[in-house]
């Protein structure tokens, strides 16, 4: 068989959805991958919201040393809350679910991920975990942090079982989805789209996916076993009777280490979308920024106990964790330097999408910079639990997935809503948030590094002066997002219709009218090219090829 | 419920270019792939509770800790040899399915849901009579956790052979298109491979 004909069976074997008749089915129960991407991004962009009103609490509560705001207990379910919420039903969900489902197939020019109905169900066991999980606050809530550490999770009231159950069953959804995205990316390209010719966000999103089914599962044997422990009486932990809790730090840690790489990796793909876009160049290093997104990924299976330099390991683990640990700036500056020779001499085009990649750019440089800090053991000795490391975290997460998922929100929303934001709003948004991000969080280094701990309720006066800046900077970072509020609902109601391709962008996505039919691509299109041949004729077959790649904002 | 899907390209593909929901999700590629991860990602689940066995057994001064006995080998392996049999019955069943002989397919699956179901009753006869705890010891914590859970995979399993068995004799299934079928089999050997591991760890390291 000829490649000619693979290729028209290939297209005719792709189906057109039928189009959905009801209400429940189109919006509700829909199997359109861009429908089930929607639900995502609202549930999780709920869930960030309320995870950011847990954060601003933790900030009241600090404005003064010795603040009755909050009780002690309350303090520590408040980050407990804060954390969970944030990394499993915020971040997560929204870089893999929300972006993901929505991007991904679109731009590998298929008409649906590879097992819609899978895709749907994995969108539906969500809500059910947000409200498992926010139903334990009835129950004795757990108040050990995020990361529920034996023994202090198991002395917690039954809160502990709930919070299992909610991660167990948000982690069977990004397994399930992993499993489809990867699936999808593997067998569902457009003809002639090889692995090198992919947009970077699919590699992005690729990678995400492998570690996600590594590495979900891990976890979910140690919630698994947490919940034995608290149910059963199972003694995994339990030091009197042979257990040991180092162990569900090793558990945890192995998933928790590569998941800070699906919080991330993502968002790697979509600057690796947003920089050539504005920068009107083609990506430099487009094959080291992909395989460096690999090389990453194999990376963060190998240094979880970096987190456990603390636990009394001993200098034979810790040393090589800590060699591995630094090895992984080695990729991660491969794409740093490589963003940044593709801003070198290019014609910027500052919008809103383009200035938060580059607050990006520079508060992730930061967190890694400190995260090289906290790899070497004398060092994480010393700063380990304190503020220091909370600012590491912050600038990596907020500065880094935060920062990157907003530039794409301003990015792709045209495409989703068929609207085109507000320009000067949007400037005025990233500038507050950049401004107050920094005001924010780069204090905490300084208190971290002066010996405040982190997850107490009390702090010396010492510190207050500090601390009561950070609060302030807090609120006003939160009060930047009603800036986003606000541009939205405005874009919805009066903004501009955007056209197919309002930024002059080249991947597949664009190529179709805003919002995509429900079916995406009549046609399915064949790919002669990589995407970011900026000043080359699009590489796309007939009727793709027909779109303005000519900016139009 | 055969939901008619437009396709373009007439003339090619299924159907001549349209295609129903059934035969869209019938296409063999996709499926396995999803289902090979499917099960890569199942034996994490396992891999991630054996690291924790080995892990406790390394904390432990003896293992298994005193007080607490090893389950009898014999039993085990004669558990063993039942559910290893019931791979090979599953492996034939899934070729007689192909040769297009009906009769050879349903013999050799029923025959793999009786072994299957027979290490089930092992395996609870070995639960009545072992002088071990969930609760009681680092032992026990493991060996019920990962022989339970394996056992639940067994009795998932068994449900899936007579669904398939049920559903072949509806005519679900023909020697070209047996997707459902290639899965339970599949399944069938990964929760026999996972008892060579585990046997190894409880019975006789």
């Amino acid at each position: 068989m000829s490649t000619d004909t693979i290729d028209i069976l290939r297209r005719a074997e792709a189906p057109i959805h039928p189009a959905p008749e009801s209400f429940i089915k189109k919006y509700i129960f829909s199997v359109d991958h861009k429908v089930v991407g929607i639900q995502y991004f609202i549930v999780s962009g709920l869930m960030i919201l309320l995870s950011g009103l847990f954060a601003e609490a933790i900030r009241v509560q600090l404005t003064g040393p010795h603040n009755t705001f909050l009780t002690p207990q309350q303090f520590d379910e408040a980050f407990t809350f804060h954390g969970t919420l944030m990394v499993w039903f915020g971040a997560i969900p929204l870089v893999t679910g929300a972006f993901g489902n929505f991007v991904m197939p679109l731009q590998i020019g298929a008409r649906d991920v590879a097992f819609p109905w899978l895709n749907m169900f994995s969108f539906w066991t969500f809500p059910p975990a947000v409200l498992i999980l926010l139903s334990s606050l009835a129950f004795g809530a757990p108040n050990a942090g995020w990361t529920e550490y034996p023994p202090v999770s198991l002395q917690a009231g039954v809160g502990i079982v709930f919070w299992t159950t909610a991660v167990f069953t948000v982690g069977i959804g990004a397994t399930l989805t992993a499993l489809n995205f990867l699936t999808t990316v593997i067998k569902m390209r457009a003809p002639g789209m090889t692995f090198t010719r992919m947009p970077l966000f699919v590699w992005a999103s690729a990678v995400t996916a492998v570690l996600s089914l590594v590495a979900t599962t891990a976890l979910a044997s140690a919630l698994g076993s947490l919940f034995l422990s608290h149910v059963f009486n199972v003694p995994f932990y339990d030091p009197s009777r042979g257990g040991t809790v180092v162990l569900f730090q090793h558990m945890f840690w192995f998933y928790s280490h590569p998941a800070v790489y699906i919080l991330i990796i993502p968002v790697f793909g979509i600057v690796s979308e947003i920089i050539p876009t504005f920068a009107r160049k083609p990506i430099f290093g487009y094959k080291l920024i992909a395989y460096s997104t690999v090389s990453i990924a194999l990376l963060s299976f190998m240094v979880w106990a970096h987190h456990m330099f603390t636990s009394g390991l001993g200098p034979w683990v810790t040393m090589p964790f800590m060699i591995l640990s630094m090895l992984i700036a080695v990729p991660t500056g491969i794409k740093i330097f490589s963003w940044t020779a593709t801003l070198f001499g290019a014609n910027l085009r500052l919008t809103t999408a383009m200035l938060f990649v580059l607050g990006f750019l520079s508060t992730f440089t930061i967190g890694g910079i400190t995260g090289v800090m906290l790899a070497s053991v004398p060092v994480d000795w010393h700063e380990h639990a304190t503020y220091f490391l909370v600012a590491h975290i912050h600038y990596v997460l907020f500065g880094g997935t935060l920062m990157g998922v907003l530039g794409g929100i301003y990015y792709w929303w045209p495409k989703v809503t068929g609207r085109l934001m507000n320009e000067k709003l949007g400037k005025w948004h990233f500038w507050l948030t950049f401004i107050f991000f920094n005001a924010t969080f780069l204090p905490m280094h300084f208190v971290g590094l002066l010996g405040m701990p982190r997850r107490v309720a009390y702090y010396d006066p010492a510190f207050h002066g500090l601390n009561l800046f950070i609060s302030i900077s807090a609120f006003l970072l939160a009060g930047a997002f009603l800036l986003l509020f606000a541009n939205a609902f405005w874009s919805l109601k009066k903004g501009q219709a955007a056209g197919p391709n309002p930024w002059g962008a080249r991947t597949l996505e664009w190529m179709i009218s805003s919002p995509p039919p429900h079916y995406n691509f009549k046609e399915i299109p064949e790919v002669y090219s990589t995407p970011y041949g900026y000043g080359e004729p699009l590489p796309y077959s007939a009727p793709y090829n027909q779109v303005s790649t000519t900016p139009t904002y | 419920m055969a939901v008619k899907t437009e396709t373009l390209g007439h003339g090619h593909g299924y159907g001549h270019g349209v295609m129903t929901q059934e035969e869209y999700v019938e296409q063999r590629d996709l499926r396995f792939l999803g289902f090979l991860l499917f099960l890569f990602t199942d034996s994490i689940f396992f891999t991630a509770y054996i690291f924790a066995a080995l892990y406790l057994r390394s904390a432990a001064p003896v293992w298994p800790p005193v007080g607490v006995e090893r389950p009898d080998v014999n039993l085990g392996a004669v558990n063993a040899i039942i559910l290893f049999g019931s791979g090979i019955t599953a492996h034939y069943a899934m070729h007689r399915l192909k040769e297009s002989r009906l009769a050879g397919y349903i013999w050799f699956t029923i025959a793999t849901i009786i072994l299957g179901s027979a290490f089930l009753g092992g395996q609870a006869y070995e639960y009545a009579h072992i002088h071990a705890t969930w609760s009681g010891s680092t032992f026990g914590a493991a060996f019920f956790t990962l022989t339970g859970l394996h056992g639940f995979h067994v009795l998932v399993g068994v449900v899936y052979l007579i669904v398939t068995l049920l559903q072949s004799l509806a005519g679900k299934y023909t020697p070209e298109r047996h997707f459902g079928l290639t899965a339970a089999t599949l399944y069938w050997h990964f929760v026999d491979v996972i008892w060579v591991v585990l046997f190894f760890l409880f019975y006789i390291y």
